[in-house]
């Protein structure tokens, strides 16, 4: 690791002053950012310890069941919440699946959202692929084994949060604070297809914005939800495949389903036609491997990641077989 | 000339042995529960510098110029060398020195060493680094074992010792035992089949590392985290022009290596070189990254098998055809190619073999020795084909194992003496623990079970540099305070070898356990043992220490016989005393039988030695993969595939291991545990290789996924004791055995499991999911990988 | 320019002040300024679990933590346990370092430091958890020797000395040749009829 500066506000504004003042970076759990810094993908002059921070490390559940997690509030710490076990399994779940004891223990949600990709041409120093400023990205042709099959180009990377589909299927929201101020944006809206943003960022947080909060509306009626990932070692991987769902059921029936995948796409990947493939009897097979189906509809696997389009389907079904027991 | 007297496999005194074969705590177990252990890394001497080393971004290409000028002019920069500072090549094999400490001239992998900096901290050696200017003119790079086999230009080495290479070829063996073509006519089924095997590598948690330091007379002290001492002594002295007196190596505590500190390694001249150039200590910590490049993992492999066999199940003959990719440099390359195809002539009888075993260079890390090293990718191949002939014949595979059984004190068709030779015990063993009759063939579509036998050698006897020396010696101390220090060359590398030589003291001296001091692997205090590798520690160093021991024990016996005036007959020495069997009142602790020894014989200590005898069979290459002993292993493995995600999980592995007598049955079943471990995750989760730039594709414990405390089964270890004549009271190995038969009996569980022949090495889930699209798979779920059969983005363009 | 600070932790119970480069990690304070060489670098980039210390009781990866981070914190090492337990009145080393090494789990032991703390975070927050539960706990640990068998063992051995129970027998038996005489006190040893 390159030395740096360490910076330490104790006011959101003044973290937001230091970040926007250029060649500076946010420090939360650190458990991605010093892995980047290690690898020299970033060399930052200085470093932003947000952990001083007040008020963003905290859970609450407000009267109307609405749920809201400070941005530093650690993955261990959301995911041992009973509230939010109870209430919103699905995130609870995608936390404890993240990375390893130690990991959870540091990490924080914000960090998890704002991680960058896994893709190793990215990670290694001595390709400088399109994600790191260069002019290729070189899963396309080439090793291409944990890359995406759905949303991929110009830039083949997927999406390495386990927090960010669960909070799709919740209709979650992000506060951000950046030097313009607040503003809050959809989870929907946050991550940025390599296509349609800047191919060197996965969302749309600008120069010196950070997220600070995560905002979870209440889920009215009664709902089924969690979380499957698919990964080679069952501690420290990321997913190759992993689904959150959510399903409001009413007299044995789905009445309302939300789908989001993870480890196939660039972004959390949602597609509203297998969510309404899902409507309808509580335990029909048809609809799931329909759902699956629907799911990675226009999928273009790499070299070596075809077996991913089987596996979303597979996870699918068993995501909705487990919900629906 | 080197002791070979044999001591026999009983117990010391009386046939009843006290401490070997307990399950005691390893001599240095609370050091290292502790944090008190020292490791390489863990030495801190003032005034140390620090050490990194320049890497090369090609996988081939010739040095043009190299620019230091910058790099040293930073301040806390103390020196920085070139390969024109070392020039003189070495390699572990004698034979095939093909190795610069820095590379002189040409870079023939991502990674190769370029040069070498000391500075006063990391930070700013990583700043020299960067300030190196080179420049190079890439050469071609082969990166696909075929076509350098196919292609001779560019040669990745032109000469090694004087003498031109072929091509690209580093090494080939054919040696033909019987008539194969005939055997092969003569049975009723032959199966021809391909197979392959990745790379993978050690991955021990600890990273290199090598701290040297040059007194003001000159003298070198060099701590490293090698398995191989003395190599490592004979090498610095050769690279650095440095009269070996005048060096001193240190393997501290060694945080695993299986095979990968077994060669020298760059780090080692380079810190000495430093060292020298600036009088100050150096150090150098490999990254994990460096670790991952400095590799001398598993040889990839492609290997074709045919094999013979009478519809009894009696194999005619075998015939193999190996491709093996070596990757930039030789290591023990030779010695790999032999083994390839002289390992396998066991535990089943061969009426005839054939092997034709070609090593190619490729511009890709150096392989070299893993675990097991050369014999577990053959292994696998012939162990699934095997499984297949039972299959045709209509055989279980277990009884087509018995029935090919080569027995005991036998010989091998290449000419290898077996002695001891358990393998039928192992396969009752594993048939019953696993529950193999009632359960194979039994459980439902997805899961099954599947057998594998092995064998493997309890150390070689060929000493790598020919010698008539012992190949492990042993000195003891005695004192008079009644602890025994024993001196020992041996490599602990986590095995538990210093804990062995502590045991067989104990018993032998009859002293309490925690008197016994080990003192290991410090060429300057210790005689000379060859290293940790081939399983060949207790195997050897045992023999020798007994051989020291029953010496030392002749003086006592004989000084209180005399001194008690009884017929030395009657004394004992056991559990810490000195008695009289026949008056057990007469008894003293062993602290004064020494002194007693001590003022009839003067101070005491004593040598012991081991050699093997004369093995092997009586051509070119008969004595590599010739062993005093060999040790005999069956797997079980029983799976769980997930016919739609295409994973496989292994619920439970038995694994029976004939190690002779178990000296330690704790340390026993943790190397049958990790070995079996070990196997498993390269066949399931792990992959050593490069992408098309040569570049490493995941250089880290997370993209190479060794397995987690999640991803690991039951592992059921079985030590079967057969009580081998030659081995320490009937010891053979049990380090590298216990790993081959992992692999295939989990391939043969597989096709037990879905119908699938698994021939090709990894069995990652994509893996997997297209076998049963290819092959169909039995039962349901052939359809669900049938859909696996979406087409690839290239090649629709 | 190399930007030092000056830190206040709390390492073992000791208050210590140290200087140290802001981009500095707690492994490097830790090995490299208070001489703890107990936590291990295996892998430098948190992929490895050997440089595992408990920051507040709870396992964390010192080599992803700036050590400034520590600051305010309980940081215990491995070298911490044993003073620790003696404290407490008992003898010898932690009753985890004490099973680790009785069962065989110290290999070549680079990996255990950060594993024995592992376990004892886990032990701490549930006396007697289920082998489930303890491969969970330890899922950030790599080892590259065992097999995690006898890690397995061992937390179960100090959880079942803890209840006052006999602890289970290691799953490894050894089965003697007809015509060998079994050592008299060896564990786990079956005979031919077995």
């Amino acid at each position: 690791m390159k030395s740096f500066e360490l910076v330490r506000p104790r006011t959101l504004d003044q973290a937001v002053t230091e970040l926007a003042a250029g060649g500076a970076m946010p420090l939360a759990g650190g458990q991605d950012l010093l892995g980047e810094l290690k690898e020299h993908l970033a060399d930052p002059e200085r470093v932003v310890d947000l952990k001083r921070l007040e008020g963003l490390d905290g859970i609450d559940v407000d009267g109307e069941g609405n749920l809201t997690v400070g941005a530093l509030v650690t993955l261990t710490a959301l995911e041992e919440d009973p509230r939010v076990r109870e209430r919103f399994p699905v995130l609870a779940e995608a936390a404890a699946s993240v990375g390893s004891v130690q990991i959870r223990n540091a990490g924080t949600v914000g960090g998890n959202l704002c991680q960058r990709p896994r893709c190793w041409y990215y990670r290694t120093e001595d390709t400088p692929c399109l994600k790191r400023g260069g002019t290729e990205c070189f899963s396309y042709a080439g090793k291409s084994k944990y890359n995406a099959i759905l949303g991929g180009g110009p830039s083949y990377i997927v999406h390495p949060s386990d927090v960010a589909p669960a909070l799709r299927v919740l209709d979650a929201e992000l506060e951000l604070r950046g030097p313009g101020g607040e503003r809050r944006v959809p989870v929907a809206d946050f991550f940025t297809l390599p296509s349609e943003g800047d191919v060197l960022k996965e969302n749309v947080l600008e120069p010196g914005e950070i997220v600070t909060r995560v905002r979870v509306p209440a889920l009215r009626g009664t709902w089924r939800s969690g979380y499957e990932k698919f990964r080679e070692r069952d501690s420290y991987d990321w997913a190759l495949a992993s689904v959150a769902a959510a399903l409001r059921v009413d007299a044995g029936r789905v009445v309302e389903a939300r789908l989001c995948m993870g480890g196939v796409a660039p972004i959390p990947w949602r597609v509203a036609k297998a969510e309404q493939a899902l409507l309808g009897p509580l335990r029909d097979e048809s609809a799931w491997t329909a759902a699956g189906r629907e799911m990675v509809r226009g999928a273009e696997p790499l070299e070596h990641n075809g077996y991913k389009v089987p596996l979303a389907r597979a996870m699918i079904v068993k995501t909705l077989r487990r919900l629906t027991t | 000339m080197a002791a070979r007297d044999n001591h026999g496999t009983g117990a010391p005194w009386d046939d009843a042995f006290r401490v070997v074969g307990q399950p005691l705590r390893k001599v240095d177990g609370l050091a290292k529960a502790t944090g008190q252990a020292l490791y390489a890394d863990d030495v801190q001497l003032p005034g140390m510098l620090h050490a990194k080393i320049l890497r090369s971004p090609h996988a081939h290409a010739r040095i043009v110029s190299i620019d230091a000028s910058a790099a040293l002019a930073l301040p806390g920069v103390h020196a920085v060398i070139t390969g024109a500072d070392l020039p003189i090549r070495y390699g572990v094999i004698p034979w095939t020195p093909d190795e610069n400490a820095l590379a002189v001239d040409k870079v023939r992998f991502v990674g190769d060493e370029v040069a070498a900096v000391a500075a006063v901290d990391e930070d700013t050696a990583n700043a020299a680094l960067d300030a190196i200017e080179v420049e190079y003119e890439p050469l071609h790079a082969f990166l696909d074992p075929r076509e350098a086999l196919a292609t001779p230009e560019p040669q990745i080495h032109a000469d090694i010792r004087g003498k031109p290479v072929r091509g690209n070829v580093s090494k080939h063996v054919e040696l033909e035992f019987g008539d194969v073509e005939a055997a092969l006519a003569g049975a009723d089924l032959v199966l021809e089949g391909e197979y392959s095997f990745h790379g993978s590598t050690h991955a021990p948690i600890e990273p290199h590392c090598a701290v040297a330091q040059v007194s003001a007379d000159g003298l070198l002290t060099l701590w490293s985290s090698t398995q191989i001492t003395h190599y490592v002594h004979r090498a610095l002295a050769q690279v650095l022009e440095l009269a070996p007196e005048r060096i001193r190596v240190i393997q501290p505590c060694l945080g695993g290596a299986f095979g990968g500190k077994s060669d020298p390694f760059a780090l080692e001249f380079c810190v000495a070189l430093l060292a020298q150039r600036t009088g100050r200590p150096v150090k150098m910590l490999w990254t994990r990254e460096e670790v991952f490049y400095a590799h001398r993992g598993r040889h990839p492999m492609q290997m074709q098998y045919r094999c013979g066999a009478k519809s009894n199940g009696r194999i005619t003959g075998v015939d193999a055809r190996i491709l093996i990719d070596g990757g930039s440099y030789s290591s023990f390359g030779l010695v790999t190619t032999y083994y390839s195809g002289q390992l396998l002539t066991g535990p089943y009888d061969f009426p005839s073999y054939r092997f034709d075993s070609t090593r190619v260079f490729t511009n890709k890390p150096p392989c070299g020795p893993k675990r097991g090293h050369g014999s577990v990718q053959p292994r696998f191949a012939f162990e699934v084909q095997f499984d297949e002939v039972a299959e045709r014949l209509g055989i279980d595979p277990i009884e087509i194992r018995r029935v090919n059984f080569q027995g005991d004190d036998t010989q091998t068709v290449n000419g290898q003496r077996i002695t001891s030779n358990g393998f039928l015990r192992c396969l009752d063993l594993v048939e019953e623990a696993s529950g193999w009759k009632q359960r194979r063939g039994q459980l439902p579509y997805g899961r099954g079970l599947g057998v594998a036998g092995s064998m493997y050698i309890s150390g070689t006897n060929y000493p790598v540099y020919p010698n008539d020396m012992p190949q492990a010696g042993i000195q003891l101390k005695l004192d008079r305070s009644g602890v025994v220090t024993v001196f020992t060359g041996g490599n602990d590398i986590g095995q538990g070898s210093n804990t062995v030589v502590r045991s067989i003291v104990a018993e032998e001296l009859g002293v309490a356990y925690d008197h016994v001091r080990v003192v290991a692997a410090d060429t300057d205090l210790c005689p000379v043992d060859l290293g940790a590798y081939s399983s060949r520690i207790t195997f050897m160093v045992g023999n020798a220490t007994i051989d020291a021991c029953r010496k030392l024990r002749h003086q006592i016996v004989t000084a209180l016989a005399e001194a008690w005036e009884v017929d030395p007959r009657r004394i004992r020495l056991m559990e810490g005393r000195a008695f009289d069997v026949e008056d057990p009142d007469r008894t003293v602790p062993t602290r004064e039988a020494f002194q007693v020894a001590e003022a009839r014989f003067d101070t005491l200590g004593s040598t012991g030695s081991y050699n093997t005898p004369q093995l092997g069979g009586d051509y070119r290459g008969g004595t590599i993969g010739a062993s005093p002993a060999y040790s005999f292993t069956a797997h079980v493995v029983e799976v769980d595939v997930d016919v739609e995600t295409g994973i496989v999980r292994v619920p439970a592995a038995w694994c029976a291991h004939d190690c002779g007598r178990a000296l330690n049955p704790t340390l026993v079943a943790g190397q049958i545990e990790g070995s079996t471990y070990m196997g498993l995750a390269e066949a399931l989760l792990e992959e050593h290789g490069v992408n098309r730039f040569g570049l490493h594709r995941g250089p880290s414990l997370l993209d190479y996924r060794m397995p987690t405390s999640l991803d690991v089964g039951d592992i059921h270890a079985m030590i079967v004791e057969s009580v081998d004549p030659e081995g320490p009271y009937g010891a053979k190995e049990a380090g590298e055995g216990p790993l081959h038969g992992s692999i295939p009996a989990l391939a043969n569980a597989i096709h037990d499991a879905i119908g699938v022949r698994l021939r090709h090495l990894p069995f990652t889930p994509g893996t997997v999911l297209r076998a049963l699209r290819d092959q169909g798979g039995k039962g349901e779920g052939a359809a669900v990988g049938s859909t696996a059969a979406a087409t690839s983005k290239r090649e629709a363009r | 320019m190399r930007r030092m600070r000056s830190l206040r932790l709390k390492v073992n119970g000791d208050e210590v002040e140290v200087g140290a480069p802001d981009h500095w990690t707690l492994l490097e304070v830790l090995r490299y300024r208070l001489g703890l060489i107990g936590s291990k670098q295996g892998c430098d980039k948190g992929d490895c679990g050997a440089c595992t210390v408990l920051v507040d009781g709870a396992p964390v990866l010192s080599c992803l933590t700036l050590a400034a981070l520590a600051e305010g914190r309980e940081v215990t090492t491995i070298e911490g346990l044993m003073p620790a337990h003696v404290a407490r009145g008992g003898a010898g080393a932690d009753p985890v370092q004490d099973a680790f090494d009785r069962c065989g789990a110290l290999q070549c032991g680079f990996c255990q430091p950060g594993m024995m703390l592992s376990a004892r975070a886990l032990l701490d927050r549930t006396p007697f958890p289920t082998r489930e539960e303890i491969q969970q706990a330890l899922a950030g640990n790599l080892c590259r020797c065992t097999g995690y068998t006898q890690i397995f063992q061992a937390v179960e051995q100090v959880a079942a000395e803890a209840a006052g129970i006999e602890p289970a027998e290691p799953t490894w038996a050894t089965y003697r040749e007809a015509g060998q005489q079994p050592s008299p006190r060896a564990r786990g040893v079956k005979g031919e009829d077995a």
